[in-house]
């Protein structure tokens, strides 16, 4: 983490004095950014640098679905079973994917390569059912469009 | 067309959320306007218009402006709320992706007239595009000397950050969403006070969602008067509407206030998908009450005329529902939905959601009882108005409408542990 | 001042009060799980609900403890809604939670307990299994935490971060999974103030170990005492067996002597509402090994004897010294100068010194001497000296914490010592006293305020209370 500090400072520069504590976010995903999840050693370096008790990341880290303490499979396939994408296929999707991986949702492949996860409404219900592909939305997703999409990932 | 546009009034092409596009529509030429009115006069010209905000309560935006009074040397804050998070809503999405300038121009606006040296944009950590887009527009703002020094011929300035959430439906309370600005679990606070008297970190705070911030601009340029000839006498403006579900054309629509309901499900919207009949339509996000077809059959889309009906036009998250879906499964998604995203602050929202849920899976499971409904209704009414934020209230509202509206499915389910509708919340073709 | 009626009664409120404070300021109940005089307002139980008017003759219901006290606002604390609404709370409060009162520490003291059968008392509604959580977590070497029996007030949180400033404490996760847990790095267990978190939890999620399983607390009384840790003397009960709830057992007579558990005592002009760990381990202090019998240079003696021998050496001596205990009462204080006047050479002792790893001094509570009547001694006897005269012919040292090596060659030693300890056979004169739980009196503290403990056990054989032994030490020679 401590490689990001020049980073972290050209971030603190944007916000008014005195706004340290709201960094915990920021600076959480761009470690998580960096390194894939955040680990115990950047929450030790994080809170030396913001000055912000360790309880209070520990807190927004556990509370926060975005946020991770492990690391997670290559591709991360998070798809969205809320009302709208339910009612435009998202169920058939998720069973897809399942059966096409071999995990459930929450478990990453064998070999590392895709960890499937279920998410509540990702705010893209015009074109439900969506998938989001790392940190990209794919929408109006389909089983074909899920195969060609995992093929070209595998 | 739903009738006049005032923010999608615009070709959308490969280009026309930058700055220059923005500029050759007259972009950033309304806040020449605005710098050269007094602060007060432009909260006069927002009260005047009658706006009311787009986030889902409809409280009227003048009238939270006018609450913090600026005091030079005092320090206030304004936050746009972008965590767009409750389902069936994607309309600031496109506000962020499509018109980031605009609301820009109207937060430079907004700050002008309330006294705020730094301005944040929260945006929900999923938005990819809308996040890089709002934080495109900004960078280009910066640049071309908008943002961060007194802008030209005065000697107003603003700082904006981007503040991107990480997961949470609750940082879309204006209270929780200073909380996470704050660094910490985005708990929402107990008012009083208000948070236009002790917001963001302690100081007057104004939150206006996306959508109420993007109008300033317009209501600033064409005056209020002009502005109130727009939509109705009680409902001036527009209404972004973002509609979803077992529609023909799914998206985003501008739908001037007073337009009818049918017509625009039918006509603009391209009817129901696949032909289906319309069985019912949750109004503006998962949070209001369901109406079904022949209820809205007369009704326009505005507050006056929806409110009266026992729901709300909401945040404009329209999901429209065909005939054959299983309401059962369908409240299931939502208690899921509402257990996962309760803070679990207070107590009526953290137990009540997870007890909701596990009644609703029970049902499911074929194991529930006919006291479970009233059980529901009993878990509703507990969370109505007790809660520290609306988000208990929202559940609550949420399966009372389906439940008063769909019960016999409820029944049925419960006495033959399976659905009246073959469980499906798809629409077949 | 906003004047508003509660229950028909109109009461004045003081500006900027809440109706909850208003309320309790004049002895109206209103109830309360998260919310606590001396902490933020989080609002987050809503059992304070209550009612207001509205114009229209209508009532809206809003938590107490977190709405400003208005002129001629009209407060219902029990009307049909409020109640409906409580009961509604407490259904949700009660339903993860285990109920297990049966055999849970804090049953008969748990506002829980006393909240359900005030204002629900009727058995779960709910026909879903109870979610599970955490049992017998290890929160600090000194507490142990059931998250099953939590209900999520967060004073325990709010207390680290607002009293103690630990910041050991936080609530992970989020809804009904939310979990309070203990910093990673160690913070809380090294809070000096944890355990007033015990006191705090309105249920019986957060115990103390040492008092773990010891006695339902209907079995103890609670006897007035000042903390003699540090010189701020703070207010404490000491919680020892009743009299009808003794032990039987010869096995378990000890513990119907002993303290089993330390509370604070509020005092605002002493420690507010918040005793230091210090505090709580007054039993291990109390509790060591007694000295039950005078000594004669080692060998144990008839106690009249010894009193006489001791009597008859500071009748004999013609530079005495007396090095005082600030342990000592102001009331035994006053008898040693009413038996003894000026006979004796006065130095002060501090009878206890910061141990290695206690906290020397806070913004807190905690003072760096570790005595509570280093102030009575003053007050009582005058300036004291801190050294022994080198010319001192007789030293009568009275309490712990005295270096003998201080005294000088071939002067005789009377000691005065409630513990046993190798140098009580050192003394000429070794006699026992007895210690602060067996007596009552008053201590000062270091900003003058004067503070009494009662006694909670009767005086064991073979021991003296220094109050009526220094009068027996005046007079002349060996002879009655």
């Amino acid at each position: 983490m401590k490689h990001l500090i020049p980073e972290f400072e050209r971030m603190k520069a944007r916000f008014p004095a005195g706004f340290d504590s709201s960094l915990v976010l920021p600076c959480l995903h761009r470690i998580q950014a960096d390194r894939g999840f955040v680990a115990d050693e950047d929450i030790v370096g994080l809170c030396e640098y913001l000055k912000v008790p360790r309880i209070q990341v520990e807190e927004v880290l556990s509370y926060y679905t975005m946020l991770r303490r492990e690391g997670i499979g290559k591709t991360h396939l998070q798809v969205c079973r809320n009302i709208a994408c339910s009612m435009r296929g998202a169920e058939d999707v998720i069973e897809h994917a399942c059966k096409r991986l071999g995990v459930k949702p929450g478990q990453t492949t064998a070999d590392g390569k895709f960890t499937l996860s279920t998410v509540e409404c990702l705010g893209s219900c015009g074109t439900a059912p969506v998938l989001m592909v790392n940190d990209a939305y794919h929408e109006n997703m389909t089983l074909e469009k899920l195969d060609a999409l995992i093929a070209g990932l595998s | 067309m739903p009738g006049r546009q005032l923010i999608m009034n615009f070709e959308v092409t490969p280009a026309s959320h930058t700055l220059a596009d923005y500029r050759a529509r007259g972009g950033y030429e309304t806040l020449v306007k605005a710098l050269g009115m007094a602060p007060a006069d432009i909260t006069k010209e927002v009260t005047a218009s009658g706006l009311l905000g787009h986030g889902g309560a409809a409280f009227p935006v003048g009238r939270k402006w006018g609450v913090m009074k600026p005091n030079p040397g005092e320090i206030h804050y304004l936050c746009a709320n972008a965590d767009e998070g409750e389902p069936g809503t994607f309309k600031d999405r496109w506000i962020l992706e499509h018109a980031p300038h605009l609301l820009v121009e109207s937060m430079l606006i907004t700050s002008y007239a309330l006294g705020v040296r730094h301005a944040f944009v929260y945006i929900r950590g999923e938005f990819d595009l809308p996040y890089r887009r709002i934080q495109g527009a900004i960078d280009e703002a910066y640049a071309a000397g908008l943002l961060g020094k007194p802008v030209p011929g005065s000697d107003f300035a603003l700082d904006i950050v981007v503040y991107r959430g990480a997961g949470s439906y609750v940082c879309g309370e204006a209270s929780g969403l200073i909380t996470s600005i704050e660094g910490r679990k985005p708990y929402p606070r107990n008012r009083p006070p208000r948070l236009t008297v002790k917001g963001l970190f302690q100081k007057p705070t104004v939150i206006n969602n996306v959508e109420s911030l993007a109008n300033i601009t317009g209501i600033i340029r064409m005056g209020a008067e002009e502005f109130r000839k727009v939509g109705t006498a009680k409902s001036p403006g527009t209404q972004l509407i973002s509609i979803s579900g077992h529609i023909a054309k799914p998206g985003v629509y501008e739908v001037e206030y007073g337009y009818s309901w049918a017509k625009f499900l039918d006509e603009d919207c391209g009817g129901m998908l696949h032909g289906a009949k319309m069985k019912c339509v949750v109004p503006g996000g998962i949070s209001t009450k369901v109406l079904t077809r022949p209820e809205i059959e007369n009704l326009t889309l505005s507050h006056e005329s929806v409110n009266p009906a026992g729901s709300g036009l909401g945040s404009g998250g329209m999901i429209v529902i065909a005939e054959g879906t299983c309401m059962v499964r369908l409240l299931q998604v939502l208690l899921r939905f509402y257990h996962h995203e309760s803070c679990g602050q207070c107590t009526p929202c953290r137990e009540g959601m997870g007890w909701m849920h596990r009644i609703i899976d029970r049902i499911v499971a074929g194991e529930g009882v006919p006291d479970d409904i009233e059980r529901l209704y009993a878990i509703s009414h507990a969370n109505d108005g007790t809660t520290i934020c609306g988000m208990g209230d929202a559940a609550g509202f949420a399966t009372v409408g389906i439940l008063n509206k769909f019960r016999d499915e409820f029944e049925y389910w419960i006495a033959n542990k399976r659905s009246k509708m073959d469980g499906r919340l798809e629409c077949r073709a | 001042m906003p004047r508003l009626t509660i229950d028909g009664r109109e009461i004045e409120a003081k500006a900027g009060q809440t109706v909850m404070q208003a309320a309790r300021d004049h002895g109206i109940f209103i109830p309360y799980f998260c919310w606590h005089p001396n902490l933020s307002v989080p609002g987050n139980c809503r059992i304070c609900v209550v009612g207001v008017a509205e114009k229209d003759g209508g009532e809206w219901v809003e938590i107490a403890c977190n709405m400003p006290a208005a002129e001629g606002m009209v407060v219902f604390t029990a009307s049909e809604k409020v109640k409906a609404r409580r009961k509604a709370t407490m259904e949700f409060i009660t339903l993860n939670h285990p109920v297990d009162c049966g055999i849970c520490d804090k049953a008969g003291e748990c506002t829980l307990q006393d909240y359900h059968f005030e204002y629900n008392g009727a058995a779960s509604v709910s026909r879903d299994a109870k979610t599970h959580a955490t049992k017998h977590f290890d929160l600090s070497e000194r507490i142990v935490l059931d998250n099953e029996r939590c209900i999520q007030c967060t004073r325990c949180v709010r207390f680290t971060r607002e009293i103690s400033m630990s910041n050991g404490l936080g609530m992970l996760d989020r809804g009904d999974h939310s979990i309070v847990r203990p910093s990673p790095d160690g913070a809380f267990a090294k809070d000096a103030y944890s355990d007033n978190v015990i006191d705090l939890c309105p249920v019986g999620a957060l115990l103390a170990k040492d008092f773990l399983h010891k006695a339902r607390v209907w079995y103890l009384k609670a006897t007035p005492s000042v903390c003699p840790g540090c010189e701020r003397g703070c207010g404490v009960n000491l919680w020892h067996r009743k009299d009808e709830w003794k032990l039987r057992s010869p096995r378990q007579a000890a513990r119907n002597e002993g303290i089993d558990r330390v509370t604070p005592i509020e005092n605002p002009a002493v420690n507010g509402p918040w005793v230091c760990n210090k505090a709580r381990d007054l039993p291990r202090l109390f509790g060591r090994v007694r000295a039950t019998g005078p000594l004669f240079k080692g060998a144990p003696a008839p106690c009249e004897a010894a009193v006489l021998e001791a009597r008859a050496l500071i009748a004999e001596a013609k530079r005495p010294v007396a090095v005082v205990s600030s342990w000592a009462s102001n009331e035994e204080l006053a008898a040693f100068k009413a038996a003894f006047g000026s006979r004796f050479a006065l130095v002060a002792k501090r009878d206890h010194e910061p141990q290695p790893g206690e906290v020397v001094q806070d913004d807190l509570l905690i003072r760096a001497d570790k005595n509570p009547n280093a102030a009575g001694v003053r007050a009582v006897l005058g300036e004291c000296g801190t050294e022994v005269p080198k010319d001192a012919d007789l030293v009568l040292v009275w309490g712990e914490g005295f270096d003998f090596r201080a005294v000088p060659a071939g002067a005789k030693i009377v000691f005065l010592n409630a513990f046993l300890a190798p140098e009580n056979g050192h003394a000429d004169v070794f006699l026992p006293l007895s210690i602060q739980t067996e007596r009552s009196g008053h201590y000062t503290n270091f900003a003058g305020v004067t503070s009494r403990f009662e006694r909670c056990f009767a005086l064991p054989p073979g021991v003296l209370h220094a109050e009526e032994l220094f009068g027996s030490l005046v007079g002349n020679g060996r002879g009655a």
